[in-house]
């Protein structure tokens, strides 16, 4: 009973699915989809909908990826060839990089990273890399828009990316541990950061949607002043990358925030086997990743885009002091014995 | 002499309460419309409009009426309409055939202004209420004086249902089914 259990759960198998490449393609799919959908509902809209009225034009985004994939590829004259081409597959395979070191299962036997001390900050180390190579995407181009967006991108990296780590460390801070796993268990069953530190969970929030362009702040590849940003000269399956490494980037902030905030499996206490113990969790932590990247999904539709400078001002002046005052409450719930 | 660069800076509005309370809102609005949504798009092959009387589409002439006057070719701002001398049998002596003016349309240069309709003396031109018509070519859409007095079909009647636009007090332009 029990290898038939394990053969159906077979660990390396629903890794690839639930988390690997298939999970956080469907994630972007879904993601963008929502988007449009949302954004729609709101403007009084219908969106997609002739490509399939029953699934509410869903199949749109498969029909959008077919063309990227069949699309022609231009490679004009001026650019770096070596970083124009292999940049965009570095951006994709950098960004889902982080998840080699979330542990969805608390136990080691199923998630081997579980037991390992400092999975939290070696995950965002690594979702602080991608940022670094969309600037080279923008230099590789050698075109002025690309080039004003990739300086764009680093501003407001330079910004966010301290927000999104100190906010996102601040649960180390209140559960004297670097262990994801630990931060997850110290927080059953509803003592959720969320709820105790909502400072740090808001800075987190507002970095996680501005640095990772989310759509009403793509400062880097605003439309209206420069043409994509850093993309300008990618088409067809290059630009289907860029595009695509951005939701994913953001699924992956959103999985962190859901274990180190919104609890993880907390309510859930994990089995033994491989059911209860290693799919389940995977499954909970994915749902409530997921109803954060919707929530940020959802933000397009209501807010109005930032400039360079607004955006800025909001992050040194606004954030930033959050993500400290966050920080500073989680060490006082540490001292307090809170959590 | 390089350009003066000068820094300018807005006074900033309201405080932090004023910015979370204004926040707060703008999401409830979102979400209100998000959770009732009230779409007015219409989707066009399975709906049309039903446009009111008096709704200037498609010009038909009623050759009948006629009397050659040029008043509408000379009125139309774009000159879209041309008159066509036409040989014809005369009503009053049969045996003798006569030469007649009559006014053909180029939908290319159209602009369905209207001006001809009203300046007919004998209510000659009409409009139909509708626009969405179709042509193959261009040169289809430069009529002659047979194409000009047949009203074009409207494939949307027979596929869809009639929708009526009409701007409520509160909830601004909606969409009404008849």
């Amino acid at each position: 009973m029990e290898t038939i259990l394990y053969l159906i759960a077979y660990p390396p198998l629903w890794q690839v699915l639930i988390l690997g490449f298939v999970g956080a393609l469907l994630v972007a799919m879904v993601a963008i989809w929502f988007e449009r959908k949302a954004a729609a509902r709101v403007q009084r809209r219908i969106g997609p909908y002739w490509a399939s009225p029953r699934l509410g034009g869903f199949m749109i985004i498969v029909a959008d990826m077919i063309r990227y994939v069949t699309q022609q590829v231009i490679i004009p004259t001026t650019v770096d060839k070596i970083a124009f081409l292999l940049t965009p597959v570095a951006v994709l395979v950098v960004t889902i990089l982080p998840l080699a070191f979330i542990p969805l299962s608390p136990h080691e036997l199923y998630w081997p990273v579980a037991s390992m001390e400092y999975s939290l900050l070696i995950a965002l180390a690594l979702t602080t890399l991608p940022p670094l190579l969309t600037v080279v995407l923008g230099w590789a181009s050698s075109n002025k828009f690309s080039v004003i967006g990739s300086l764009r991108e680093s501003y407001v990296i330079t910004a966010y990316e301290l927000v999104a780590v100190l906010a996102i460390l601040a649960p180390a801070a209140s559960t004297l541990s670097f262990n994801i796993v630990y931060i997850v268990e110290a927080q059953q069953p509803v003592k959720w950061l969320a709820i105790l530190n909502p400072l740090a969970f808001l800075a987190a929030f507002l970095a996680v949607l501005m640095s990772t362009s989310a759509f009403p702040f793509e400062i880097p590849e605003s439309e209206h002043e420069v043409v994509a940003g850093p993309y300008t000269e990618y088409s067809g399956i290059l630009y289907a990358l860029n595009m695509g490494g951005g939701y994913i980037r953001r699924f992956i902030y959103a999985i962190i925030i859901a274990l180190v905030f919104l609890g993880g499996w907390a309510p859930y206490t994990p089995g033994l086997n491989p059911f209860t113990g290693f799919i389940i969790p995977s499954l909970i932590v994915l749902v409530k990743a997921s109803i954060v990247v919707l929530i940020m999904s959802f933000l397009r539709a209501v807010y109005g885009r930032y400039r360079l400078d607004q955006a800025l001002d909001a992050a040194w002046r606004l954030a930033l002091p959050l993500a400290l005052l966050g920080l500073g409450w989680s060490i006082i719930l540490a001292y307090m014995n809170l959590i | 002499m390089p350009a003066r660069v000068s820094l300018k800076s807005l006074k900033r509005r309201g405080g932090l309460f004023e910015g979370i309370k204004s926040n707060i809102q703008a999401l409830a609005v979102g979400v209100k419309y998000f959770i009732d949504p009230q779409r007015s798009t219409l989707l066009y092959p399975k709906e049309y409009i039903e446009h009111r009387p008096g709704y200037r589409g498609f010009i038909v002439l009623i050759k009948d009426k006629c009397i050659s006057c040029a008043a509408c070719a000379r009125i139309c701002p774009s000159a879209a309409m041309k008159m066509v001398r036409v040989t014809e049998v005369d009503p009053k002596h049969p045996d003798k055939p006569r030469q007649k003016q009559y006014p053909v349309i180029n939908y290319q240069r159209c602009i369905f202004c209207g001006y001809c309709v009203d300046i007919c003396p004998t209510e000659a031109l009409y409009h139909t209420p509708f626009q969405d018509v179709v042509y193959e070519s261009l040169a289809d859409m430069f009529l002659t004086l047979e194409a000009f007095q047949l009203e074009p079909g409207r494939p949307s009647v027979s596929e869809g249902s009639p929708v009526v636009y009409e701007v409520d007090e509160e909830r601004g332009l909606i969409k009404r089914r008849r």
